[in-house]
Parts: C-alpha cells; structure tokens; sequence
C-alpha cells in the first residue's frame, strides 16, 4: 500500500509541476493571442501628425500615402493632422495625394495644419480636411495648372520632325490648342475638387478661384479657403476633438516621421547632378536624346532659368 | 516509467495550454469585435469620387468647322503685305488669307513686287501704293512717318482698303550668357490708326468666364456690336491674347466687334466693354494678329470674319491714280525714317 500512496502522490505531484508550466508558458504565448486577434495594444487612442515638408513629387507623395495607409489601418490612431508646407508639383502625384487624404477623410477626422505653403498641388491636398489651421504667414490657394513643353513638342514641329521619323502626326507632338484643351480638362478636375470640398466655404464662386490667386493666412479664413488660425497643437486638439472615440485629453500623439526633404519643386523626375551653393544642378529626366514632350504641373512657382542643358534651381532659402 | 505515465500528463500539458489560448482568442476577438477598422479600402465612398469622372472634367474645345469663302464677283485686284514697319509676322501665320485670296485669283505681294525687303523700285510711296487695291498691314513695332499717314489717308479716301492687324504689348526674352533680357515689343502704328479715329490699346484682354473663352483666359470671344458688312452671319470670333480698340467719343470709326461680358485688362484687372475691332470707312484696325493663324482660324466664326475681312479688302474701288503722286511726295521714300524706301540696318 506504501508504494500506491506513494506512487499516487509522486503522480499529483507530476500533474501540478505540468499545469503550473503549461499555465506559465500559456501566459507567455497569450499576449501574442492576444494582439494576433485584437490588433490593439494601446490603451489610449492617437491622434497621427503626418508631415510632407517639400514638393508633391512622386517619392514624397508615396510616403505620405504610405503614413496615411499606416494611419487608417492602425486600430489605436483615431484621427489625423496632416502637416503640409508644399508647393506642389506635377499633377499626377498631386492628385494620389488628394485621393490617399479624401479616402483617410472618409474614415476618420483629417485636419490639416498649414506649416508655410499649401498652394496649388499642396492645396489640393488638403481641401478633403475637414477642418483646415493656418498660421497668418501661411499661404494657401493657387487653384491651377501650369504646362510646360519644350518648343520641339509645339512650335517647331517641321524641324523636329526632319530630325526624327514618326509614325505618326500625334507621335509626341501637339499644338497649343490641344495642349490648352488638356490643361482646361485638368484645371476643370481641380476646380471640381475644391468646389465640391470647400464650395460652401469660400466666399469666391468658381471663376473667381480659377484666377488660381493665392492669399495669406488672414485673408483665407475670411474668403473660406481655411478655417481658423492657430498653431499645430491646435490642430491636434481638433482633431481629436472630433473623434469619437477620444474621450477628452485621453489620447497619444503619434508623429509619424516625414519624408526625407526633396530639394525643390521641379526636381521630382530629375537627377541631381551636384551643389553648389545655394544652387542645384540637375539633368533632366528621361533619356539624354529625349524628355517629355509635355508635362502638367499644379504648381505654385514659377521657371527655373536653364543653364546650358541642366537646369538651375535655387533652394527656397535664399535664392 | 511506464509509457502512461508520461502520455497523460503530456495530455493535460497540451490540454491546458489549447484551453488557456483558446480562451484568450475568443476574448480577444470578442473585445475587438467592432472596433476593428475594414480591410484598406473596403467600404469607401470617394476613391472615384463624381467630381472627377470625365463628364465633369472634359473641357469643351470649339470646332474647328466652316470654310473661308470669298464669293464676290472682284477680280485680279493686288493685296500689299506690309513688311516695312518691323511687322511681326511669320509668313506662314497668314497663310489662310494668302491662299484664300490666291485662289479666288488675286494676287499678293508679300512686301513690294520686285525686291525682297522693300516697295519696290518706285521712289516714291504714294506710286507703290497706287499699284495695289488694298494695303494688309500685321502686328507694326514701328512707326508711320507723317507722309506714309498722309498717303495713306489719301489712298484710303480714293478707295483704297486698308487693314490693320494690331498686337497688344508683348515681351521678347532675349537671353545671353548668365542673363537674360526682357524687351517691349509696342504695338507701332497708333499715329497712323489714329487719322482714322482710333487708337490700339497695349494691354493683353482676358475673361475667367469658361463659356466666355474658347480654351484658355486668354482666347476671349468678341460678338458684333451692330449688323455690318464685316460681321455679317458673325456671331461669336474668338481671340487670344488679344488687345483692344480705344475708339474716342468723337470719332467717326465704329466698332465691329467687342469683347464679351466680363472681359478684363491684364494690367487693371478692369472689366469693360472692350472693342476689339474697329473701322472707318475703308480703314480697318483689328486688335489682334493671330485669329487669322491656321490654327485660330476655323475657331468659332472665325472663318466667317475672315471672309468678311477678305471681301473688304478685294471689292475697294479704287482709281490707279490714287494716291495722287506729285512734288510733295518725293520725301515719302525715307524722309520720315522707317520710310518705305529705306533701307533697314
């Protein structure tokens, strides 16, 4: 009988020492159970603050398309600030930024912080916000398109075609006529965007913001092309101020790191080919024989002077 | 050991570690049961949103229908291009009037017959002029001597016709090593329009109105000011980067065309009713060169204004005599510098 008993309590004792690990490791492993079926590890909700500091080309554009994904798929971030100080840039890019920040708008409170610029392709941005701060030296506006060719696309059509074979009369050449035809469908389109965001804002009607004027701070909340003054706390206190789910100062900030500054506005395609100074040489895009025959810009600026073939481009400090 | 031994306990091992995961799955997805987000993109308004589709953004480009018709029963009458007055004219932006004319079997000198850069080898301007039934003077940066006005005037009161197609103040960029420089090309012919009573305004007119321009700012439509024989079966000519016709209170001219509603001056940003075509009598000052351009031409009713201008310039009645030639006309071949006959740097 000594050795049951004994052979009884050695077998209890076993079952103990295997619950009391198989409890240990379970509460090891349960976390991850946990965040594999919740997908939300913080306690406070966030506000995100995404940045694009430069113009709308293609890399920054991207990132920010990136951060604002990043932002709606996040369970814990419940609204967003949208920090911009942009230019703009080429239309194609611009518009992706319009599209990633409308579709965060529709999920989720967008605010957008006016840093410096938000003029042309950066205005574009943010019109889906659904409130807009500018400081009084931001400016905002500038609600056009701007198409650059070079002569060969327009003007000297013989000569260029002597020099190369087309298949066809369209084949990288146009006229002006087309080419304003094309720049009025993609003005008509950013007109469109902003009437319909902000048309029950702004005091212009729709000619009068196709002058594309752009107007500092002060003068954009009064004719509706902002909201309200204020800084960038102010934007994130709005912002979580209109999320459900934020419960007054119950929040986090999350800043999300802004892309890395590209020079300057024109530079999205171009290679920078050096220094100096405050002056920026770079090699136009495409090919060395060709470059595009056209390009559409919402852009704020105005020409680069060219050097040679390279085009020079002075950096917004002190050029 | 017996092998029961070890399968039970591994069992329950494996038992409480699938309860105890188990358990926290099913919390897990029961707390966040309708706080997780859609997939990206799932249920969103707005990614093709209706402000974009292409029924809203086209842009709606004018026709480019009709034909230039010259149906008037003149024959062989001789049309002078002017090439003296530093006219800024590719040869081929006129082309469409040149043929036109040609076709119906006028002819055209574009600068006098006979020589490659002047009047000809008549010494004097008045006789160069009685050679020719109408006078077509494009975009002038130089001026008109007080004898080629006067002969002028005289040409058109004995039936000459002359047309004026005037440009507003346009910048040349010249650039040199390092630089570049901007330089005024003016419109050079205001001493010569106004012995007609008008005179060529130099600011740039443009319209914000999109049902008041062709494709851009800057192509405005004008419409006629009145019934003509020169905005005959006209309704709307469109311009691009047009000027406008200053004509005074007091004067004879009359305008043919004005810009439509809502037209501004680029320097004042002032609406008005800009005209930007004018005539009196046998004198014609349009304030804009480039509607005549292939590729302006047959926009709006262009082709019928052009016919119409064409019509003015071949059915003039004009003696062979006129302008007279006489004593007074000897200086008229360089006297006034930029005179006809000069010979230019």
């Amino acid at each position: 009988m000594g050795t049951t008993t004994e052979t009884a309590r050695t077998t209890t004792v076993l079952y103990v020492i295997v619950v009391v690990v198989a409890v240990l490791i379970s509460t090891v492993l349960a976390p991850v159970v946990w965040n594999a079926t919740t997908s939300s590890s913080d306690d406070d909700p966030s506000v995100a603050v995404i940045t694009l500091r430069g113009g709308t080309s293609d890399a920054n554009v991207n990132a920010i398309t990136d951060d604002l994904r990043d932002a709606r798929t996040n369970d814990s971030v419940e609204a967003v600030v949208f920090r911009i100080d942009s230019s703009g840039g080429g239309v194609a890019p611009s518009e992706e930024l319009y599209l990633a920040v409308n579709r965060t708008a529709q999920e989720m409170p967008v605010v957008a912080y006016v840093e410096g610029v938000a003029a042309s392709g950066g205005y574009y941005g943010i019109v889906p916000a659904d409130q807009i701060f500018v400081k009084s030296s931001s400016t905002v506006g500038s609600v056009g398109v701007i198409v650059q060719a070079p002569l060969s696309t327009v003007d000297q059509q013989e000569r260029a075609a002597q020099s190369y074979i087309r298949s066809g009369p369209d084949k990288a050449l146009t006229t002006r006529d087309k080419l304003r035809n094309r720049m009025e469908t993609l003005q008509n389109a950013f007109l469109n965007t902003v009437m319909t965001h902000r048309g029950e804002n702004i005091t212009l009607d729709r000619q009068g913001v196709s002058r594309a004027d752009t107007y500092l701070g002060p003068t954009a909340v009064r004719n509706g092309f902002a909201d309200r003054i204020g800084d960038l706390d102010a934007a994130i206190e709005d912002a979580a101020r209109r999320a459900d789910s934020i419960d007054g100062d119950q929040y986090d900030v999350t800043y999300y790191e802004p892309p890395e500054i590209t020079t300057g506005l024109l530079l999205a395609q171009d290679e920078i080919e050096g220094v100096d100074g405050d002056v920026v040489y770079v090699e136009s895009s495409a090919t060395d024989e060709f470059e595009d025959p056209v390009r559409f810009y919402y852009v704020w600026g105005v020409p680069t002077e060219t050097v040679s073939d390279e085009t020079e481009v002075t950096t917004d400090a002190s050029g | 050991m017996r092998a029961g031994s070890v399968v039970k306990p591994l069992g329950v091992f494996l038992a409480v570690i699938l309860v105890v995961l188990a358990g926290t799955a099913v919390a897990g997805v029961a707390l966040s049961d309708g706080s997780s987000a859609a997939a990206d993109g799932e249920d969103i308004d707005g990614q093709s949103p209706s402000h974009i589709q292409p029924e809203n953004v086209l842009a709606d480009a004018d026709p480019e229908d009709g034909e230039i018709q010259l149906d008037t029963d003149a024959e062989d009458k001789r049309i002078l291009i002017d090439t003296q007055h530093g006219n800024q004219v590719p040869e081929d932006s006129i082309q469409p009037l040149v043929e036109a004319l040609v076709q119906r079997g006028h002819s055209v000198d574009v600068g006098a017959s006979g020589t490659s850069d002047g009047f000809g080898t008549t010494s004097s301007y008045n006789a160069t002029l009685q050679e020719y039934d109408a006078v077509l003077i494009v975009a002038p940066t130089t001026s008109f001597g007080e004898s080629q006005i006067a002969g002028l005037e005289a040409y058109t009161e004995g039936g000459g016709r002359v047309v004026v197609l005037g440009e507003p103040t346009q910048y040349s960029v010249s650039s040199g090593l390092g630089s570049a420089s901007v330089s005024p090309l003016r419109f050079g012919a205001n001493d010569l329009t106004r012995a007609f009573g008008m005179r060529m305004g130099s600011d740039l007119l443009f319209n914000v109105d999109d049902s008041e321009t062709d494709n851009n700012y800057k192509a405005i439509y004008a419409n006629p000011t009145g019934s003509g024989d020169l905005s005959e079966g006209v309704d709307t000519v469109t311009f691009d980067a047009s000027g406008h016709v200053v004509v005074p209170d007091d004067s004879d001219a009359e305008p043919i065309v004005r810009a439509a509603e809502g037209t501004q001056r680029f320097s004042t940003r002032r609406s008005g009713e800009y005209v930007t075509a004018a005539r009196n009598g046998n004198f014609v000052l349009v304030a804009d060169s480039t509607f005549v351009r292939d590729s302006e031409v047959y926009d709006a009713d262009n082709e019928q204004f052009v016919s119409n201008l064409l019509a003015f310039m071949v059915t003039g009645d004009k003696p062979d005599d006129v302008p007279q030639t006489g004593g007074d006309d000897s200086g008229f071949g360089g006297g006034d510098g930029g005179g006809f006959n000069s010979t230019t740097p």
